[in-house]
């Protein structure tokens, strides 16, 4: 119980800062937009075989400012030399990984769900109440995108090449929940009925359990000393 | 003299060095075998015709590959455990081995399917895209490696990677099997019912690479223990000089 409110009291730290500065948050979103636009550009909007790419792009989308906000949820840390000062409290690495994973975690789940908007306007898809297929998917993936994340963008926080690191790391680990989190959200938008949907979701929920559970068992090899 | 560790790990060199000069006679021996049962032993394959024999080396690297990767993840754990550096020399020598294995995979794959597929790359075939998956996460883990200064963090780091690595794999596997069944592919495994002496020339390859992989880790790992010792060498030359 205790030690809930205390991953309360790390993430709500991230959340406030990052309320009141917005700084990563407005940047992260244009850079999201950017995405989407650029793709607008790439393809021919009209073609059917853009419809037939758009989960794709959205993912794309969403995965690279997600980057950008993991790598920096270390960096200000660093910067301020707050993170001596969390090692050394009385709490426990697990606790503080928990927390920032919580941090990151609503941090993306808002920013992408700002930009499925934006994917929904500008690629002309109806408003039905299926979408909501495409939040949970999102929810869950973004949730094993910021436990990965989180571990990893603690492992590089300290080297100068952190901006390349951090995606090359990332990606490759990351493929079973973007092919997972694309696939479904294929299945939402271009298909009548969903008949692999719910595998999907599972899929995405075994990667969530399997690397949370993962990343705290070893955080304390990651944080510390 | 050398510190207690250097001298050590000096010792620890000089008897890897040995044992693999003891591999190097049976592995020259198997290797020559293993390239005269895949172009003589065997017969030609009747559908893919002489290409087919590249498959002996491309299952050999593979099973080896995925022997290495293997070890990569048991010492990581190891090494969180008992902290000891042998387990990080062991890690990294096996994971250079399994890159490099992995890479004569990619390569002797697409020459051998374009022939009998009809296509370089078979993209759908959980198979082919594991294999580059693993190939992305250990180049990944070398290039981590590269970067992170010389000390035990860069250890542990290292360590935890391999271990994430490997617990990723079968969720690949998966999740590019489930893909697959959606996309239809016209490519089908082959069977593998071998002709006896293909049987025997696959064993004699899988055998062959084994000894290669393990020849090759001991002497990673007997070259970073001497690059520790040198070194200490050189910066006592420069005290000196």
């Amino acid at each position: 119980m205790e030690s809930i409110k205390l991953i309360w009291v790390l993430a709500e730290k991230d959340l406030r800062i990052e309320f009141r500065t917005r700084q990563a948050f407005l940047s992260t979103l244009f850079f999201a937009l950017l995405v989407l636009i650029v793709f607008q550009f790439a393809f021919d909007p009209g073609s059917p075989a853009t419809q037939q790419a758009a989960p794709g792009i959205l993912w794309v989308a969403l995965l690279f400012p997600g980057i950008i906000q993991l790598n920096r949820s270390f960096q200000s840390e660093m910067e301020e030399g707050t993170l001596y000062g969390i090692i050394l409290s009385p709490i426990s690495h697990g606790t503080f990984f928990l927390g920032k994973f919580l941090a990151n975690w609503s941090f993306l789940i808002a920013i992408d769900l700002l930009i499925l908007v934006l994917f929904i306007v500008s690629f002309n898809f109806p408003l039905k109440l299926t979408l909501l297929w495409i939040v949970l998917l999102i929810f869950l993936a973004s949730a094993g995108f910021a436990a990965v994340g989180t571990l990893f963008a603690a492992m590089v926080s300290s080297v100068a090449t952190r901006e390349v690191l951090l995606p090359i790391l990332l990606f490759p680990i990351l493929i079973p929940l973007i092919l997972a989190a694309v696939n479904g959200t294929q299945e939402v938008l271009l298909r009548e009925e969903f008949r692999f949907l719910s595998q999907w979701i599972k899929m995405l929920a075994a990667f969530d359990v399997i690397f949370l559970a993962a990343s705290f068992l070893v955080i304390d090899h990651v944080v510390g000393d | 003299m050398l510190s207690e560790t250097n001298l050590q790990n000096a010792r620890t060199a000089t008897s890897y060095l040995k044992a693999v000069r003891w591999l190097l006679a049976p592995l020259y021996v198997l290797m020559t075998l293993a390239l005269y049962a895949a172009f003589l032993h065997t017969p030609t394959e009747r559908i893919m015709g002489e290409v087919q024999r590249i498959f002996y080396f491309h299952v050999g690297a593979a099973w080896n590959a995925f022997l290495a990767f293997f070890v990569v993840f048991l010492a990581s754990v190891f090494y969180l455990i008992k902290r000891h550096p042998f387990w990080d020399q062991l890690a990294v020598a096996s994971a250079e081995v399994g890159v490099l294995f992995t890479t004569i995979v990619l390569v002797t794959g697409p020459i051998w399917a374009k022939p009998a597929w009809g296509t370089w790359w078979p993209s759908g075939d959980p198979r082919v895209m594991t294999t580059l998956v693993l190939w992305l996460i250990y180049v990944a883990y070398l290039i981590l490696r590269t970067s992170l200064p010389e000390n035990d963090k860069k250890y542990r780091f290292c360590a935890v990677f391999g271990i994430i690595g490997f617990i990723d794999v079968p969720i690949v596997w998966m999740s590019i099997r489930w893909w697959r069944t959606i996309h239809p592919v016209v490519i089908t495994s082959s069977g593998a019912n071998l002709e006896p002496s293909m049987k025997q020339a696959l064993w004699v390859a899988v055998v062959a690479f084994t000894i290669c992989y393990l020849t090759l880790t001991l002497l990673r790992i007997s070259m970073r223990l001497q690059e520790r010792v040198l070194d200490e060498l050189s910066q006592r030359a420069e005290i000196t000089s």
